[in-house]
């Protein structure tokens, strides 16, 4: 068989067998060896029980997606066959644990039996290695080198006594256990560079980003799955010099984030839906305040409480419009775990800039997923920080300034000319309570004209066709990935293709969108959600025809859905 | 000896409270303070919820933050978090400190922010015309409530001390010295302090009268580092002015510092470097 330039693997089984951590130290062991990886996992929202799947797609050249058609499919029981069955390949084979796993007959031929849980209890006396036999059968077939996952095993296990032993053991038993299979996907070599690549995940992107924007304060609340920056963030702000706090809710993080951005610090909080909807009273202060914020919002699936540990885009209208009154914002959605880290710094940015809430929209699959991505340079990165009153003659300061940008100097306590009274009521330009019409009128338009610019000058993001004339795709977020590798595979077969995604929301860039749709027969706007909210924003704002695609089971959109869009209209 | 007066911390803003509202005895407890203190007004913030009490800020040359119903706690936790320099003094009532915002109060307690709160309590919602408020008495007939309340009352003072407030005290509107010296002696503390100032609303619930009768002041052998024998006279009830309770503990601003101390310091290079896919980025767990 020739060698091939991608393989898709997939591990399924019950939360707490170690599907997730097999999955993790295959995907850690492939970066190492130089591949590109980017993974996908579906976990029950409880801690123990249910079932969970890692799926991890590996190849010597970048990648976009993470696979539809599983070449190797893993089982550690019954209920992950019955369950993921259907994403096999036309050729993909399975591995399946002998005691625990019936396969029906005609999947026998390229189904092989793996001991994984005798083999465990035979090495190290319990289940507990079950995990690493299964880890062993996948690099069997897929001839991996194992160095790096010894390594990794001895480094996680080297205070335990025997433990690395055990696994190490029956990682090369599992190895042996599929012979026949053995080199059946043989992969191309990747290139070896010099090239510094990351393997991170988009929250820890987020994360990292900030600290590179200065981030200096982090209020925040547990939530799925937006943790992880919280968590993350309480060990490595005290290493710069900042500070990260667990608050008792969602609003109290908003509001203690407001507090330490008045006092001058650059502030940040992330959440997801549940915790934005809580957040939607403060979003509204922050913008009538003009206070810089950051509110991340890793999308899960809603509404309410929803599907906790699956992905969806079905934030974007709370994200936009979340808060009473016309309450000013700018809404960001990043398009890879890469993007992630360049979003928060470009977030940070604007909030300081135009002294405004900024919302950053992730979702599950982008926050949680892991990927190879290039190191972004530091060093490079512009950092905007606020216009403050600063060398202004105290008896001439008004914080709420009209100014031509619309954008005034901002007091920072200890600072002698700069006091007042931050405040939500409306207000003049010194901040004191008015409710005239001059004032609402004239304080409006302050706060919303200073976001102008931003319609026509954010950076966007785009592939393939500037103008495309057959298909015309515009997004957001996370589903430009899997559009951007569709395009590709369409343009080779002679399409002329496009991808437009707005990663600034709010203010929508309603002209470049006209722009890019203009020679297009068809304009496609895929999203995970039930209504279409980007649709109808795009129709709001542009008036254009288009075809929302908003699919909504929970699960991510593949390049070859985004494939079969193009390709079932071509068949009608 | 402070060069300051009183009248430097006025703003250009006229209270637009109702005459005879405490509020202004309080304010001008407030001012009093600030000026024996000798507070750098660009120094200090007071933040505030909203509600008549919570203008207040307005009303003062200090730096200030009029934030949302029920939200000065955290957003001066915020503040005080982000500049431990700065004097942070969060002022409200009754049914922005105890209705919509007491989720905040008893966490602000527990962490001992550093701040003061000051909360202006009438037992009455005022800006809203006078329905009942959590500290309204059982049966006190208001808009809101035509058969009398049906509900108990919070105790604030027993509330802040079962918390874990470490300073918790008593005012007066109309006890303008007293007071002044309580917020004086809370600003000063470490830590959370706490003080329940009876301020009456003489538009919708006049006690103006009947509390000046029953006021009486903290017996002078009470021990005011006792925790039980503070909480016992919380919740005797009656209103005796003074501290109930004072405690020496590590404040938030403290334990926080003591973090900083203790982190190894690190720069945005050396995180992206712990990503580094060819060393084997540690996944999930920073280094």
């Amino acid at each position: 068989m020739s060698a091939r330039h991608s393989v898709v693997i997939r591990l399924a089984g019950e939360s707490g067998e170690g599907v997730i951590s097999s999955g993790d130290i295959l995907t850690q062991a492939a970066a190492r060896g130089g591949y590109y990886t980017q993974t996908f996992r579906t976990f029950p929202a409880e801690i123990k029980g249910g079932p969970c799947m890692y799926q991890f797609r590996l190849s010597d050249e970048p990648i976009w997606s993470h696979g539809q058609d599983v070449d190797l499919l893993v089982c550690f029981n019954q209920e992950a066959w019955d369950l993921n069955w259907d994403s096999l390949g036309p050729d993909g084979v399975i591995l399946y644990d002998i005691t625990e796993v019936t396969i029906p007959d005609e999947y026998l031929p390229r189904a092989r039996p793996v001991r994984m849980e005798e083999l465990a209890k035979e090495i190290g006396g319990s289940l507990r290695a079950k995990n690493m036999v299964a880890v062993g059968a996948v690099t069997g077939v897929i001839e991996f080198d194992t160095t790096p996952i010894e390594e990794l095993v001895l480094r996680r296990y080297a205070h335990k006594e025997g433990v690395a032993d055990a696994n190490i053991a029956a990682l090369h038993a599992g190895a042996d256990e599929a012979a026949d299979l053995k080199g059946r996907y043989p992969l191309v070599a990747p290139v070896e560079t010099e090239e510094d690549r990351m393997l991170i995940s988009g929250n820890q992107a987020i994360a990292v980003g900030a600290v590179a924007a200065g981030v200096k304060y982090f209020g925040g609340y547990p939530i799925t799955p937006a943790s992880d920056i919280l968590e993350w963030l309480s060990v490595r702000l005290p290493q710069v010099g900042g500070l990260t706090i667990q608050c008792e809710d969602e609003i109290a993080s908003l509001a203690s984030v407001v507090g330490a951005s008045y006092a001058g610090a650059k502030a940040m909080t992330a959440t997801s839906g549940p915790g934005l909807s809580l957040m939607a009273e403060l979003i509204g202060y922050a913008g009538t305040a003009e206070i810089p914020v950051v509110i991340v919002d890793a999308q899960r699936g809603g509404p309410s409480t929803g599907l906790p540990t699956k992905t969806e885009q079905s934030d974007l209208n709370q994200a936009l419009y979340g808060s009473h009154g016309d309450a000013p914002r700018i809404v960001i959605a990043p398009v890879s775990v890469e993007d992630c880290f360049f979003a928060t710094v470009d977030a940070f940015n604007y909030a300081e800039q135009y002294q405004v809430p900024v919302i950053l929209l992730t979702d599950q699959g982008l926050a949680t997923r892991l990927e190879v991505i290039h190191r972004p340079d530091a060093s490079k990165l512009e950092i905007v920080n606020r216009k403050t009153s600063a060398g202004i003659a105290r008896e001439d300061y008004k914080r709420y300034e009209y100014t031509p940008d619309h954008v005034s100097p901002m007091g920072i306590p200890g600072e002698p000319t700069g006091m007042y009274v931050a405040t939500g009521i409306e207000h003049d330009e010194y901040g004191h309570p008015g409710y005239t019409p001059e004032i609402h009128l004239g304080m409006g338009h302050k706060r919303w004209d200073k976001l102008i610019p931003l319609k026509t000058g954010a950076r966007q993001a785009a592939h393939g066709e500037a103008h495309p004339t057959d298909v015309a795709f515009i997004g957001f977020g996370s589903t430009f990935g899997p559009v951007r590798e569709a395009i590709d595979r369409l343009t080779e077969q002679g399409l002329s293709v496009g991808s437009f995604y707005p990663r600034v929301l709010m203010p929508f860039p309603a002209e470049q969108v006209i722009d890019f749709v203009k020679d297009a027969k068809r304009v496609i706007v895929p999203e995970v959600n039930f209504t279409g909210q980007l649709a109808r924003l795009i129709k709001a704002e542009t008036g254009i025809e288009l075809e929302s695609v908003a699919k909504c089971d929970g699960l991510p959109f593949t390049a070859e859905a985004i494939m079969d869009l193009v390709t079932q209209e071509v068949a009608a | 000896m402070s060069t300051r007066k009183p009248n430097d911390f006025k703003s250009e803003l006229k209270p637009i409270w109702c005459p005879g509202c405490g509020d202004f005895g309080v304010l001008a407890s407030l001012y009093r303070s600030m000026a024996d203190l000798d507070l750098d007004p660009s120094q200090t913030v007071i933040v505030s919820g909203i509600g008549c009490s919570s203008r207040l800020p307005h009303f003062a040359s200090t730096y200030g933050v009029h934030t949302l119903h029920g939200r000065p706690l955290p957003v001066a936790m915020g503040v005080k978090l982000a500049n431990p320099e700065l004097t942070v003094i969060a002022v409200g009532g009754d049914g922005d400190g105890f209705a919509i915002g007491a989720g905040h109060f008893p966490h602000a307690a527990r962490r001992n922010v550093d701040i003061t709160y000051l909360v202006m309590d009438n037992e009455i919602y005022g800006l809203t015309k006078g329905q009942a408020s959590p500290t309204s008495l059982y049966e006190q007939k208001a808009p809101s409530t035509p058969f009398g309340n049906p509900e108990d009352p919070l105790n604030p003072l027993a509330l802040a001390i079962s918390a874990g407030a470490s300073f918790v005290a008593r005012g007066a509107s109309f006890n303008t010295k007293a007071l002044t010296e309580l917020i004086t002696q809370a600003i000063e503390h470490k830590g959370f302090s706490y003080i329940d100032a009876m301020s009456p609303c003489t538009t919708f619930n006049n006690t103006q009268e009947s509390w000046k009768e029953s006021v009486t002041e903290v017996a002078p052998d009470h021990d005011v580092t006792d925790r039980v024998q503070a909480f016992d006279l919380a919740l005797k009830g009656g209103f005796a002015l003074g501290i109930l309770y004072r405690q020496e503990r590590l404040s938030q601003t403290e334990r926080y510092r003591a973090i900083l101390e203790k982190a190894k310091a690190s720069d945005v290079d050396t995180m992206l470097d712990s990503f580094n896919a060819r060393k084997g980025a540690a996944i999930g767990k920073p280094a």
